[in-house]
């Protein structure tokens, strides 16, 4: 008995566990190899070195993070009170709602991107709307620049941060905000004293989830910076297949999963105090 | 909550509906601009036509994209249902040591950014001699989508009262039995959600295709890469048709979800 349900269940992941092993652990573990391996000569760093060495990494590397960092914060000025109204609509309200922000959520990413070129584009909506109403003469370029791939970053990654958000703001209890209310604390106070602390752990972790994702980014910088903003995914695919330096991708690789790991390991602590459990 | 000035509550609702629209409008704006007579992409169309679409369904390029995408969209989804359900049955029923470190390397693709995991696989493809191959490519996209399913999966096995199946046993019902009659029609819309959005997932991919598809061309790859290259209106007909798949397919899935009446557990 004992022995038996020491296995029980096994055999139903046992396939599955077969294939990860092969065709997903085995990858990464060889591509960890080629980082830290010099044929003849066994463990090496010198793959690290020639990365501080090479100024064009580090300038990429404080790129990448200063525009994960800007798409994060511009997430949570958009998300936090679009997750905060939802949750004062009627069931209706909300529905329609939350359809409106899991639909773009499943639309292909590279649709999306795509359809900032449209909107954004010298022709587009919303610079015959800038032109339109005097605000500028000349249209205003927003693609092949940062601000193009901030913007598109930021829509992309919105729903991440609003569906989290949006889950912990209704399970907060309204006769909690009823009771501040009738101890007499005024809206402002009720708000950011008793509901905005409530939300904060959902808000921690949806913004970390944001910041990794913003990190390995490559279909949006790669369209909408047209080759001009250079961000750390689109340096690995030029290190595979433009100039094929295996050991140097391997290496900026090992460097972002490392980073992506630990920051994840922070989101799951939060998500779990998010969720309470 | 609801307490606040008129017009704290008009500023708030200002925001929110800025949110909606931020999130929406880009796509709303690229179905008209599908059906433009023109080749400069100006808002609004000049005039109306089906040019665009008739490149697209002319061009046997296009044509094979879709077709492979489909091809590997087909297998691979099956595959990761078959393969991340029955791995999100073991672990939920199961009893055996280090589930929560088999479920972590299940959820792992979710996790490791996709750009690394292609990397990865180019090498390991590579490696074996399976880079550009349409084993390599399904593979791929199976490992990329299990995740997915054992998210949608895990919830609905989680919710299903594991007394039923007892019963089932106890009454000398075989294993297989029980997963046919029991345990499957009573997963059965949760089931079509986690197909669905597998199969989306792998349809929709583009950054592991990208790097490993060698000659084969999927519809975001194509599409990838000619946004790299220079803007041709044919992509607005092509993503138009991608919303239109993909809203068609989430209605399918909120009206299997909503009948059995799940929607609201799967979707938040």
């Amino acid at each position: 008995m004992n022995r038996a349900s020491r296995l029980e269940g096994f055999g139903f992941i046992a396939p599955l566990l077969v294939l990860m092993v092969v065709a997903f652990n085995a990858p990464i573990v060889y591509m960890l190899g080629l980082a830290f391996w010099e044929k003849g000569r066994g463990f090496t760093l010198e793959h690290y070195e020639g990365l501080l060495e090479a100024p064009v990494y580090l300038r990429v590397l404080g790129n990448t993070m200063r525009i994960a960092l800007i798409a994060t914060i511009a997430n949570i000025i958009i998300g936090y009170p679009l997750a905060h109204w939802m949750r004062g609509l009627g069931s209706r309200g909300r529905m329609i709602a939350l359809a409106l922000v899991v639909l773009p959520f499943w639309v292909s990413i590279l649709v999306r991107t795509y359809a900032w070129i449209v909107v954004l584009g010298n022709g587009g909506i919303v610079n015959r709307a800038l032109q339109w109403s005097g605000l500028t003469d000349a249209p205003v370029s927003f693609l092949y620049n940062e601000l193009g791939v901030t913007i598109g970053m930021a829509n992309v990654l919105l729903p991440f941060l609003v569906l989290p958000l949006f889950a912990a703001m209704i399970r907060i209890d309204d006769r909690l905000l009823q009771a501040a209310a009738s101890l007499g604390a005024p809206p402002r106070t009720i708000f950011w004293k008793v509901y905005f602390p409530l939300t904060l752990p959902a808000l921690a972790a949806g913004a970390l989830l944001v910041f990794i994702l913003c990190l390995g980014f490559y279909v949006t910088p790669a369209i909408l910076g047209g080759g001009r903003v250079p961000m750390i995914s689109n340096l690995l695919d030029t290190l595979i297949n433009q100039i094929p330096r295996w050991e140097q991708a391997s290496a900026i690789s090992t460097i972002l999963l490392i980073v992506t790991l630990v920051i994840f390991a922070a989101y799951r602590r939060l998500d779990r105090k998010a969720s309470g459990t | 909550m609801t307490g606040g000035s008129v017009w704290t509550r008009r500023g708030l609702a200002a925001m929110g509906i800025f949110g909606l629209v931020f999130l929406t409008v880009p796509l709303v704006i690229v179905i008209p601009m599908s059906f433009s007579s023109a080749r400069a992409l100006t808002f609004p169309p000049p005039s109306l036509s089906l040019r665009w679409y008739e490149t697209f369904f002319g061009d046997p390029r296009w044509m094979e994209a879709m077709w492979t995408s489909t091809f590997v969209a087909a297998i691979s989804s099956v595959a990761a249902l078959i393969l991340g359900g029955l791995a999100a049955y073991g672990l939920r029923r199961g009893t055996f040591k280090g589930r929560d470190w088999a479920e972590g390397n299940f959820m792992a693709p979710l996790i490791v950014p996709t750009i690394i995991v292609a990397i990865a696989l180019y090498l390991g493809l590579a490696k074996v001699g399976l880079l550009g191959s349409l084993v390599g490519l399904v593979v791929a996209h199976t490992l990329l989508n299990v995740p997915l399913v054992m998210m949608v999966l895990g919830v609905a096995i989680r919710e299903f009262d594991q007394r039923i199946e007892q019963v089932a046993w106890s009454l000398g019902a075989s294993w297989s039995y029980t997963m046919r009659k029991v345990v499957l029609p009573n997963l059965a819309p949760s089931v079509f959600a986690a197909w669905i959005f597998a199969f989306i997932g792998s349809f929709d991919e583009v950054i592991v295709t990208s790097f490993i598809a060698g000659k084969y061309e999927t519809v975001p790859k194509k599409m990838f890469n000619e946004l790299v290259l220079e803007v041709n209106p044919t992509i607005t007909a092509v993503a138009t048709l991608l919303i239109a798949f993909t809203v068609l397919a989430l209605a399918a899935v909120a009206f299997v979800l909503g009948r059995a009446g799940k929607l609201k557990e799967t979707v938040v």
